[in-house]
């Protein structure tokens, strides 16, 4: 019991909880669709791009934590121009990801040297985030992009299902494939970004890649991927963060651990 | 009032970039008719096909679909393409991929009626005992029969068919040609068939278009396929076959 009570007496820790099992749930199934798009890569783009986001707020004087509100319509765009650059010059997802994350990357880099210096910024804070020091407004922003995200998810899911098996089909029998592939990218956008604000630059990806990963080795049909993704990305979450309190160790990087573990171990026993 | 065409091409000219596919293509596909087209590869059957579809714009002229834009008449258009985009990772069985061109979008599940009616639908095909089966696992004839299916179960008075027996088999390419044959013949539904097999165009075309860019010749087979029976659009394999129960 101790396991559980011990750190959950810690506000801290509930918060910090709440926050990796939510966004571990959310980005594990947008993640099946990741997956299964072939675009591993578009979540660590736009996680590199964020980092340009929060950098422009700082530029524009926001707080740290209020730099979250500039870097949700900034990486939503750089989603969008993802999709609109892949379409106009016929690129593959991951070229398209590769030119527009630096460049956005290289802008917040800009953006932290145009930044008069009135307060000192932890570069290492925003590209390594904090899952232990989530505040209840950020907490509050977790909840209502996972909000946003789950509920759109499950209104478009069979479209996007279709879209993503075969774009072409899809659009004969009635989906709107270009405007569905730009919710796929804004969605992806926001989760990677609250992501971001608590795992960090260089972990959001794995959060979104790994537990839809280990379902794909798991499960049958889309659907069933979908609920395992995100029972797994649930699961692993609360145990690796759970873990970290009892371990002492770094919060974020114990979730990953825990998540990479998980999916190792169904790979060594699906073999057999 | 009489029913519109399945299909009417006016001088339809498409480009891709700089190369002109299509140039003044004029053709008309009439109700319950049977229509090959033929050609050497690049001469822009699949892309008469797309523009059928609406999913290229001509650069001049018009494309009429059972009496309207090809855009509108999607959902009465029943479609086999020649390439298949599916990546084999995509967990897709036959009947998930049949049912989702019945709904417009991928099914959460199939149940119990929802399968009855994929598994007929395959077995129009000769294929209802992959209902449950993973696309990936499937032999390329298996493939060809459940997109075929697929295609069918919106019951369209239009197919076009890109080259079906593309990566079949000689004996499979046969029971596939005689399931065309099936589909001939029937008054309430038109069939557009790109091919390279001399023995399909023999059996099933009411008529051939002779497509190379321009439309070459268009007519009965007899008089479209004779001389030419030797062209290197056609696969060697079928020039000196007559008709396709020969391959089965």
């Amino acid at each position: 019991m101790d396991f559980l009570a011990e750190p959950l007496a810690h506000g801290f820790m509930r918060r910090a909880l709440v926050a990796a099992m939510v966004l571990g749930g959310t980005g594990a199934l947008l993640g099946v669709l990741v997956v299964q798009r072939g675009l591993a890569f578009l979540s660590d783009g736009l996680a590199h791009a964020t980092f340009g986001g929060l950098a422009l707020g700082l530029l524009l004087g926001t707080t740290a934590e209020g730099a979250l509100w500039v870097a949700l319509p900034f990486t939503v765009a750089v989603a969008l121009a993802i999709g609109a650059v892949r379409r106009r010059a016929r690129l593959s997802g991951d070229v398209a990801t590769g030119v527009l994350f630096s460049f956005a990357f290289a802008l917040g880099v800009l953006f932290l040297g145009l930044r008069p210096p009135r307060e000192a910024v932890s570069v290492e804070g925003l590209l390594f985030g904090s899952i232990l020091a989530i505040s209840p407004s950020v907490l509050a922003a977790v909840l209502l992009v996972a909000a946003v995200a789950g509920g759109t998810l499950w209104l478009t899911w069979s479209r996007l299902a279709y879209a993503t098996f075969d774009p072409e089909l899809a659009e004969l029998s009635g989906v709107r494939v270009a405007r569905l592939e730009g919710v796929f990218l804004a969605l992806t956008a926001v989760v990677v970004v609250v992501g971001v604000k608590t795992v960090g630059v260089i972990l959001v990806g794995a959060f979104i890649v790994i537990p839809a990963a280990t379902a794909t080795l798991l499960g049958r049909s889309l659907a069933t991927i979908g609920l395992l993704a995100a029972g797994l990305g649930v699961f692993g979450s609360a145990v690796g963060l759970l873990a970290s309190y009892h371990l002492d160790v770094a919060s974020g990087a114990a979730v990953i651990v825990t998540l990479a573990a998980v999916f190792f171990l169904t790979l060594v026993l699906r073999r057999r | 009032m009489t029913e519109p065409s399945a299909l009417r091409l006016r001088d339809l000219t498409v480009s891709v970039g700089e190369r002109l596919i299509l140039d003044g293509v004029s053709l008309e596909v009439g109700r319950g008719e049977f229509v090959c087209l033929v050609g050497p590869n690049g001469g822009g059957k699949t892309t008469l096909l797309k523009a059928a579809l609406g999913l290229v714009a001509p650069g001049a002229g018009a494309v009429e679909v059972l009496g309207r834009l090809p855009a509108e008449a999607r959902r009465r258009v029943g479609y086999l393409p020649q390439r298949k985009a599916w990546s084999p990772g995509f967990p897709a069985t036959a009947g998930e991929l049949v049912l989702a061109n019945l709904y417009g979008a991928w099914p959460w599940r199939v149940g119990g009626l929802a399968r009855e009616r994929a598994r007929d639908v395959l077995g129009q095909v000769g294929a209802a005992h992959l209902v449950d089966e993973p696309l990936a696992g499937l032999s390329g004839g298996e493939v060809q029969r459940v997109f075929l299916a697929r295609a069918l179960v919106i019951d369209p008075p239009l197919l076009l068919l890109d080259e079906p027996t593309a990566g079949v088999d000689a004996r499979g390419r046969g029971e596939f040609l005689a399931l065309l044959a099936g589909l001939a013949g029937r008054e309430d539904r038109s069939v557009v068939l790109v091919t390279h097999h001399l023995a399909a165009v023999r059996q099933l075309a009411d008529r051939v278009a002779w497509l190379d860019g321009r439309l070459l010749a268009w007519g009965p087979p007899g008089e479209v396929v004779e001389g030419r029976e030797g062209d290197p659009a056609f696969h060697a394999q079928d020039h000196d076959r007559p008709a396709l129960c020969e391959e089965d």
